[in-house]
């Protein structure tokens, strides 16, 4: 865990370490309750007839069974990186805690649900689009003009070529 | 009793919780077996090497069985407090907490009539975008057009020009006054012969009757 750090005291343990505790929780309890008084009872008559041996079959049996538990624990919190997302979790979680309502949840309908994750795409397209048009729309008003001054100049043109002609009657 | 899925938890982890509890639980239950089948069959080689045993295989299973009796019982009881306290603390996403991957869905909550409409809105302007483009074409074709006719027309005035400083370089004074002036003096001979012809006529034929 982080320790206690910042002025609230200790923080609560996260994820992880919950984990570990309960794991070990566990463990303990089973070796509690599979005690050596137990085993020896129930092996009563080979105890009697071998109790040294008895103890080192006991304690063999449990270190191994305690270590095969503890290797299949570390087995999946390896394959499945849990304590990274144990920690990512816990602070996914933190940042929530101000928040009191029910969060959006999916709705098992894809249709539904993937409309917005599909809308920022659309609104980026929406505003790219926007921009586009305005540019066109400004390039073509000043090609308009050109064109619209080009008109002038050739009938300017045709009426000085006219008034030639006219001089040359 | 509805089981709660948890598919919002398998969704962030990758699987979900109860499945993975129950692949320990089975993985646990194996390892116990295995063990207690190991046990036994120490024991039992144990008693073969020990001359003149009166204890028989048959009990040494009948104490394997009741110690494996016991402890699975303790064994399923322990797992399951495990088991909730993990369900309920560790692998569960608290309701009021969003994952990160899902915070378009709060951002933008588009209905599917507000999603149609932002789908039109799109087509709408896509096809204003070619409207303009067809309509830049069309004005950058008509500028084309009209540089041409602008270079002819500027040549027609060139000769012109061209045709004023040859009559300004050799001195006819202004040519084209004596051009349209010889114009209309050709016209008006043309007509004063019309007139001599005619009256020439008439005199022959009065001079053929006399």
């Amino acid at each position: 865990g982080n320790g206690g750090d910042g002025p609230t005291g200790p923080a609560a343990p996260g994820r992880a370490q919950v984990f570990s505790t309960v794991v070990d929780t566990f463990l303990e309890k089973l070796v509690t309750a599979g005690s050596y008084q137990r085993f020896a009872s129930c092996y009563r008559c080979f105890y009697k007839l071998q109790p040294q041996l008895t103890r080192s079959i006991y304690d063999q049996f449990i270190s191994q069974l305690q270590s095969s538990i503890k290797e299949e624990i570390q087995e999946v919190k390896n394959e499945g990186n849990l304590e990274g997302l144990f920690n990512s979790l816990d602070k996914i979680v933190e940042e929530a805690k101000d928040r009191a309502e029910p969060a959006w949840r999916p709705s098992g309908i894809p249709e539904e649900d993937v409309r917005s994750a599909l809308v920022p795409y659309l609104l980026k397209h929406r505003s790219y689009l926007r921009k586009v048009l305005r540019e066109k729309e400004e390039e073509n008003k000043k090609v308009a003009k050109s064109v619209l001054a080009g008109r002038d100049r050739i009938a300017e043109l045709q009426q000085l070529i006219q008034a030639r002609k006219q001089a040359w009657q | 009793m509805s089981v709660d899925p948890m598919a919002y938890e398998a969704q962030f982890f990758g699987f979900t919780p109860q499945t993975c509890m129950l692949r320990v639980y089975i993985a646990f239950q194996d390892y116990l077996f295995e063990m207690m089948l190991v046990v036994e069959g120490v024991i039992l080689k144990k008693l073969d090497a020990i001359p003149g045993c009166q204890i028989s295989p048959s009990q040494i299973r009948k104490c394997t069985e009741k110690f494996l009796l016991f402890m699975k019982d303790h064994f399923d009881k322990l797992f399951g407090r495990m088991e909730e306290v993990l369900l309920q603390l560790v692998l569960n996403i608290p309701k009021n907490v969003l994952l990160p991957e899902d915070r378009v869905h709060e951002q933008y909550p588009y209905s599917k009539e507000e999603f149609q409409a932002l789908q039109e809105e799109l087509q709408q302007l896509q096809q204003q975008c070619r409207a303009e483009a067809a309509a830049g074409e069309a004005l950058r074709a008509e500028l084309e057009e009209q540089k041409a006719v602008m270079g002819e027309l500027e040549k027609i005035l060139q000769c012109f020009n061209g045709l004023e400083n040859i009559c300004r370089e050799h001195g006819t004074g202004n040519f084209k006054e004596s051009f349209a002036f010889l114009t209309q003096n050709s016209k008006k001979l043309q007509d004063a012969l019309k007139e001599v012809e005619e009256k020439s006529k008439k005199m022959e034929q009065r001079d053929e009757n006399a």
